[in-house]
C-alpha cells in the first residue's frame, strides 16, 4: 500500500499547478493581442524550422492539418459594423496538461523545464491526447510524409522528421532551447539569459505581438508581460494552467 | 555481379568466409554510388559540420527588399531569419519571405538552358549549352543592330534596384533604341504620380506608423501587400503598445475589409472609387473647422469648397456624422498619418484620390515631421529605377508593336505578364508574333513556356546583387545580396547572363568585369569613395567584409524636412473625378474587388507548398480560389459557401465557388488574386482561378496604369457545388471568451445571443 500512496502523492503534486516552478525554468510565451495582425509569418516560420510536412490538399479537405500554430479567427457583429479578431493558437504547455494524463503509454509528458514535451518513439497513436486537449492543438500523423526532392535538403537537422501514426505538436522550439542551454554552459554560465533564444515563430513575428522567455526570473520581458493588467489564459477556467499568456486587445472605445 | 548488391555481399561473406581484404576488393569493384550522412566528410575550411553558418543577404520575395540571415548547415540553406541589423525588417520577416527556401529547392527548377524544339507554347524543351544560348541570343542582337535596327529589341523584366538596373541599362546603351521595360502586376503607379503632382517628388516616401497616434488608411492594406508590409507591422505594433499611455489608432476605409481593415480600431465601407471624395470631405473639415491655419488657407478653402460632409455623405455612403467625427480625430491626435493605395488608387480617379490623400497630411502638418510622412533621400546608387516601370498603357504599346512585326527579340526576365496582364490585353497573342523571345526565368511559367529559348537564372540565394530598399525608411540604407549556397543546378546569375551577353555583342571594353561580383565590387568601391563613410581600418577589402557581415550599410537617424510648401497651381488642381467602371450596373451589377493574395502576391508565391498550405488570413481557405460575397448579397441571391458561379464581366469570365465574407460591402464582390496558373509547376498548376483574366482594359488616364479595380461583374450560378477546402472551426467565439478585449463596448450579435453555453464567461 505504501507503494501506491507514495504514487499518489507524486502523482498529486505533478498535477498541482506550480510544480514546474521548482525547476531550472518554466518557459512562458505572451502573446499581445494588441499588436497582432493576424499575418501568418509565425505559421510559415514553425513549419520551416520544425520539418512541418506539406500534407496536401486532399488531407486538409479531412481535417488532417499539420501547423503547429495556426490564426484562429472569429467575426464579431454584422455589417457594417463588423470585426475580425485573431488570435494565434498553439500547445499551450499547460502544467496540468489534460493530454498527459490520458496517454497510455505516457508518450507525452512534462520536463523540467515546463515543457509538455511528446516522445516520438513511445507513441503508438491512439490519439486520446488530441480528444482530451481542449485547445486542439495536436496533430496526428495520418499519412507517411515525403518531400519531393529537393525540397528535403531544406529540413532542419535538429529536428526528428515524423512518422505516419505518431502524434505532433508545438515544442516551444526545445531544439532552440538546447542548444541555448548548451551554449550557456559552455560560456560557463548556469541560465539562459532572457532573449538569448526564440522561437521560430516568437522570431519571426513582424509585429512584435510574441515574447518568449522564462517566467521564474522577475526582470525577464516575458514576467513583465505577464504582469500587465490585460494578461489573460485562454480557457483558464478548465484549470489547465497554461503557459501561454494572451494580453487582451484593446477596444476601440478605450484611449 | 554487378547485381549484387551490399547485403548480399555481406551474406556471401558470412557463408563463404571470405576475407575482408577480398571483401575490400570486392566492394570496390561493384561501385555503389556513394552516400554520405553528411555531404563533406572533410569540411572546408569555413565551416564545421553540425554548426550553422549565417550568411547575411537581401530578400526578393516581394519588392520592400528586406534583409534577411540565412542559416546553412554543410552548404544547405535551413532556414530564412530577418536580420536584425536591417532598418526595414529588424530581424523579423513574413511569411512570403520565409518561404524562399522553397523557391531555392523547388522541384520545379529549371536545371540548364532550354531550347524549343516543336511549336511554340507546345513544342518539348531539350536541354542545351550556356555558350550555345548566349552566342545565339547575341548574334541575333549584333545582327539587328548592324542593320541599325536595334530599336526592334524589348527587355522586360520585373521591378530591378541598384546595380542589376544600372548594368542592365548599360547594357541597352550598347543597342540604341532598345527598350528596357519593368513590369509588375503591383506596382504603385498612381502612389508616385500623386507624389510627383503634390511634393514634386516622384519617389515613395516613408511612412512613420512607429509615431504615429492616428492613422487613416484609404485602400491601403500596409500590414497585408503594401510597400513594405514588415516594416509597416512592426510600426503598427509599437505604435500599439510600444509606448506607455499613447495606443495608436487605426482607422481603414475600403469597399472589402483586408488584414489591415481587420486590425483597424474602425472600418469603414465607401463606395468603391469614391475615397478621394472622403479624403476632401475631411480635408474641407480641417481647413473650414479644424483650425488649419497656414497661409495658404484661403486658396484650399476655395479649392475644396462644396466638399461639405453632406455632399462627402451622399457620394460615398459614409455618414456626415462619419466624416466630422474622422476629421476632429485627424487633425486632434497628433501625430497623425493619412496613407492611400491599393484599391483606391486602382480607379481611374487613382491620382486624384491620392492627391487628396496627400493634401489631408499638408493641412494636418504631417509633413516632414516624425509620426508623418517623410521624404527619403535618394538611394545610394543604382539608377532610379521607378522610372522605368511599365504602365498597362506601356505593355499594350508594346504588343501592338510585336503585332505589327516591330519587335523581333524579347528579353523577358522573372515577370509573368501572360498571367498579370488581363485577358483583353491580348498578350499571349501578340507574344506569338514576336520571331525571337528568350527567358531568363528560374522556373517555367506561361509566359517562359512561349519563349524559343530559356537561360535560366539562378535564385536570389545564389547570386550577386544589392539593394537600396524603397521606400526605405526615411535615410540611407544600402544592401548587398550574396550567394548563401552554391549553384544547385547548371543556371547562372542575372548579372552574369548580362555581362555574357554583353561580351558575345563585342562590347568587353565597356565590360571590363570579370562576373557580377566583380561588377558589384567596383560599384561599391565608389559608393565607398564617394559617401561620408566612417573610416575602416584596412580601406574598401574591409569595408566590403564588413557590409557583407553586417548585410547592410547606411546612415542613421531620419531626416526631418519640415512641411515644403506647395504651390498654388497644385492647390487649385485638388478634386478627384467621378470614377469609371467597365460595364453598365444593370447588366454588371456587382464592382469586383481584385486583391493581392498576402501569400501568393501577384501570382509569383503560388508555386511554393509552404504558400499554397498558409490559410488565407481573412477566410482561412486553403488552396484555390473563391469570389467573397457580402451575406445579405448571398442571401438575396440565394448562394451558400461552396456554390460555385461564374463571374462574368464583359472581357471574359471564371467559374469560382462563393465565399459569404462577412465584412465587404453588399454591391462589392472580391476575388484574392495568385491562383488560376495553367503552367507554373505542380504545385500551381490547374488550381483556383485568375481574377486578373476578366479585369476590363480601363486606365488612370494620368499614369496610364490598369485601373484594377474597376470592373463591374455579374454572378451567374452553374448549379455545381464544391466544399471549400478551409482552416476547421467555429468561425464565432459563442461566448467562450477566447478572444477577449479590454475597454470597448459590450459586444453585441450572435456571440452575445449565445453566451449562456455552459463555460465560464469573464466579463472584461
Amino acid at each position: 500500500m505504501s507503494f501506491l500512496d507514495d504514487f499518489r502523492a507524486r502523482w498529486r503534486a505533478y498535477r498541482h499547478p506550480g510544480h514546474y516552478e521548482r525547476f531550472d525554468y518554466a518557459w512562458t510565451m505572451t502573446i499581445d493581442l494588441d499588436r497582432c495582425t493576424g499575418c501568418e509569418a509565425c505559421v510559415t516560420a514553425c513549419q520551416a524550422e520544425n520539418n512541418i510536412p506539406i500534407v496536401g490538399e486532399e488531407a486538409l479537405a479531412k481535417g488532417r492539418e499539420m501547423q503547429w500554430i495556426r490564426i484562429e479567427r472569429y467575426w464579431e457583429g454584422e455589417y457594417p459594423d463588423v470585426k475580425l479578431r485573431f488570435i494565434p493558437m498553439l500547445c499551450q504547455h499547460c502544467d496540468a496538461a489534460p493530454c498527459e494524463t490520458v496517454c497510455p503509454v505516457t508518450a507525452t509528458y512534462h520536463n523540467q523545464d515546463g515543457l509538455n514535451a511528446q516522445i516520438y518513439n513511445r507513441c503508438i497513436g491512439t490519439r486520446s491526447c488530441s480528444v482530451y486537449c481542449p485547445y486542439e492543438v495536436r496533430y496526428f500523423n495520418y499519412n507517411v510524409h515525403h518531400w519531393d526532392k529537393p525540397l528535403d535538403e531544406q529540413l532542419n537537422p535538429d529536428v526528428t522528421v515524423r512518422e505516419k501514426g505518431v502524434m505532433e505538436k508545438c515544442t516551444f522550439c526545445i531544439q532552440r532551447i538546447r542548444q541555448a542551454k548548451d551554449h550557456a554552459k559552455d560560456d560557463g554560465r548556469r541560465r539562459v539569459r532572457d532573449g538569448e533564444m526564440q522561437p521560430a515563430c516568437v522570431q519571426s513575428c513582424p509585429a512584435e505581438a510574441l515574447v518568449f522567455g522564462d517566467r521564474q526570473d522577475p526582470q525577464s520581458r516575458v514576467a513583465k508581460m505577464m504582469a500587465d493588467p490585460r494578461a489573460y489564459r485562454v480557457l483558464e477556467e478548465l484549470n489547465t494552467s497554461p503557459s501561454v499568456v494572451y494580453l487582451k486587445k484593446v477596444g476601440a472605445d478605450a484611449g | 555481379m554487378g547485381t549484387i548488391d551490399r547485403r548480399d555481399f555481406l551474406k556471401l561473406v558470412g557463408a563463404g568466409g571470405v576475407g575482408a581484404a577480398a571483401g575490400f576488393v570486392l566492394a570496390e569493384a561493384i561501385k555503389h554510388p556513394v552516400e554520405h550522412l553528411i555531404p563533406y566528410p572533410v569540411p572546408p575550411e569555413e565551416f564545421s559540420p553540425g554548426v550553422a553558418a549565417w550568411y547575411n543577404t537581401v530578400c526578393s520575395m516581394c519588392p520592400a527588399g528586406c534583409g534577411i540571415s540565412v542559416r546553412t548547415l554543410e552548404g544547405r540553406a535551413k532556414k530564412i531569419e530577418g536580420n536584425p541589423s536591417h532598418p526595414v525588417n529588424q530581424g523579423r520577416l513574413c511569411a512570403l519571405g520565409q518561404a524562399g527556401l522553397q523557391v531555392l529547392y523547388n522541384p520545379d527548377r529549371l536545371t540548364g538552358p532550354l531550347m524549343r524544339t516543336g511549336a511554340r507554347g507546345a513544342g518539348p524543351f531539350v536541354q542545351t549549352t550556356w555558350d550555345d544560348g548566349i552566342a545565339e541570343l547575341a548574334g541575333r542582337l549584333n545582327e539587328l543592330r548592324a542593320d541599325g535596327r536595334s530599336d526592334r529589341v524589348s527587355f522586360l523584366t520585373a521591378g530591378v534596384r541598384g546595380h542589376l538596373a544600372a548594368l542592365l541599362e548599360l547594357l541597352m546603351a550598347e543597342l540604341p533604341g532598345a527598350r528596357l521595360l519593368q513590369y509588375d502586376f503591383d506596382h504603385p503607379h498612381t502612389l508616385l504620380a500623386a507624389n510627383e503632382r503634390f511634393f514634386g517628388a516622384g519617389s515613395l516616401p516613408y511612412y512613420d506608423l512607429e509615431n504615429a497616434r492616428y492613422v487613416l488608411s484609404f485602400g491601403a492594406d500596409y500590414l497585408g501587400g503594401w510597400l513594405s508590409p514588415v516594416h509597416h507591422a512592426l510600426g503598427f505594433g509599437r505604435s500599439r503598445q510600444g509606448r506607455s499611455g499613447a495606443r495608436g489608432r487605426f482607422v481603414q476605409v475600403e469597399p472589402r475589409m483586408s488584414l489591415s481593415g481587420a486590425a483597424a480600431d474602425e472600418w469603414i465601407p465607401a463606395r468603391p472609387g469614391t475615397e478621394g471624395f472622403l479624403a476632401l470631405g475631411i480635408a474641407r473639415q480641417l481647413v473650414a473647422e479644424g483650425g488649419y491655419e497656414g497661409a495658404d488657407r484661403d486658396a484650399w478653402a476655395a479649392a475644396l469648397d462644396g466638399h461639405t460632409a453632406d455632399a462627402v455623405a451622399a457620394q460615398t455612403g459614409v455618414p456626415a456624422a462619419t466624416i466630422r467625427r474622422l476629421a476632429g480625430d485627424f487633425a486632434g491626435t497628433r501625430p497623425s498619418l493619412a496613407l492611400g493605395g491599393g484599391a483606391t488608387g486602382g480607379h481611374t480617379n487613382g491620382v486624384d484620390a491620392l492627391v487628396a490623400v496627400n493634401a489631408l497630411n499638408y493641412l494636418a502638418g504631417n509633413v516632414g515631421r516624425p509620426g508623418g510622412v517623410l521624404f527619403n533621400p535618394p538611394p545610394a546608387f543604382g539608377p532610379r529605377a521607378r522610372a522605368a516601370h511599365a504602365s498597362y498603357r506601356d505593355m499594350l504599346a508594346l504588343a501592338e508593336d510585336a503585332r505589327r512585326g516591330r519587335i523581333e527579340i524579347l528579353v523577358v526576365s522573372d515577370t509573368n505578364p501572360v498571367f498579370t496582364l488581363p485577358a483583353a490585353a491580348g498578350f499571349a497573342e501578340a507574344l506569338a508574333a514576336i520571331p525571337y523571345i528568350v527567358s531568363l526565368s528560374s522556373f517555367m511559367d506561361e509566359t517562359t513556356g512561349l519563349a524559343d529559348r530559356v537561360l535560366p537564372s539562378h535564385t536570389y540565394l545564389e547570386s550577386w546583387g544589392d539593394d537600396s530598399p524603397e521606400p526605405g525608411v526615411g535615410f540611407t540604407v544600402g544592401a548587398i545580396a550574396q550567394p548563401v549556397v552554391a549553384p544547385l543546378y547548371d543556371t547562372r546569375s542575372k548579372g552574369d547572363i548580362l555581362l555574357g551577353i554583353a561580351r558575345a555583342l563585342g562590347a568587353g571594353e565597356d565590360f571590363p568585369w570579370a562576373n557580377m561580383e566583380d561588377y558589384l565590387k567596383a560599384g561599391w568601391r565608389e559608393v565607398y569613395g564617394r559617401a561620408p563613410i566612417p573610416a575602416e581600418a584596412g580601406g574598401f577589402e574591409a569595408f566590403w567584409i564588413s557590409v557583407l557581415r553586417a548585410g547592410v550599410w547606411g546612415e542613421n537617424g531620419r531626416r526631418e524636412s519640415g512641411s515644403p510648401a506647395v504651390e498654388a497651381r497644385v492647390i487649385d488642381a485638388v478634386g478627384v473625378a467621378p470614377p469609371e467602371f467597365a460595364g453598365s450596373s444593370d447588366e454588371f451589377p456587382f464592382v469586383l474587388h481584385p486583391y493581392l493574395s498576402h501569400a501568393l502576391r501577384d501570382g509569383r508565391g503560388a508555386n511554393l507548398p509552404w504558400m499554397q498550405e498558409l490559410p488565407d488570413p481573412m477566410t482561412s481557405v486553403w488552396y484555390g480560389s473563391w469570389v467573397e460575397l457580402n451575406p445579405a448579397t448571398a442571401e438575396r441571391l440565394g448562394l451558400r459557401e461552396g456554390d460555385v458561379v461564374d463571374v462574368e464581366s464583359a472581357h471574359g469570365k471564371i467559374g469560382v465557388p462563393v465565399y459569404v465574407f462577412p465584412a465587404i460591402m453588399p454591391d462589392v464582390v472580391a476575388m484574392p488574386i495568385g491562383q488560376g496558373h495553367a503552367g507554373y509547376g505542380r504545385y500551381a498548376s490547374r488550381r483556383g482561378a485568375n481574377p486578373i483574366q476578366l479585369l476590363a482594359p480601363l486606365t488612370e488616364p494620368v499614369t496610364g496604369g490598369l485601373a484594377s479595380s474597376a470592373t463591374r461583374v455579374r454572378l451567374v450560378p452553374t448549379g455545381r457545388r464544391v466544399s471549400l477546402v478551409k482552416q476547421g472551426g467555429e468561425s464565432r467565439q459563442l461566448g467562450r471568451g477566447i478572444v477577449r478585449t479590454t475597454g470597448a463596448a459590450a459586444v453585441t450579435g450572435p456571440g452575445a445571443r449565445l453566451a449562456s453555453i455552459p463555460i465560464k464567461v469573464e466579463s472584461t
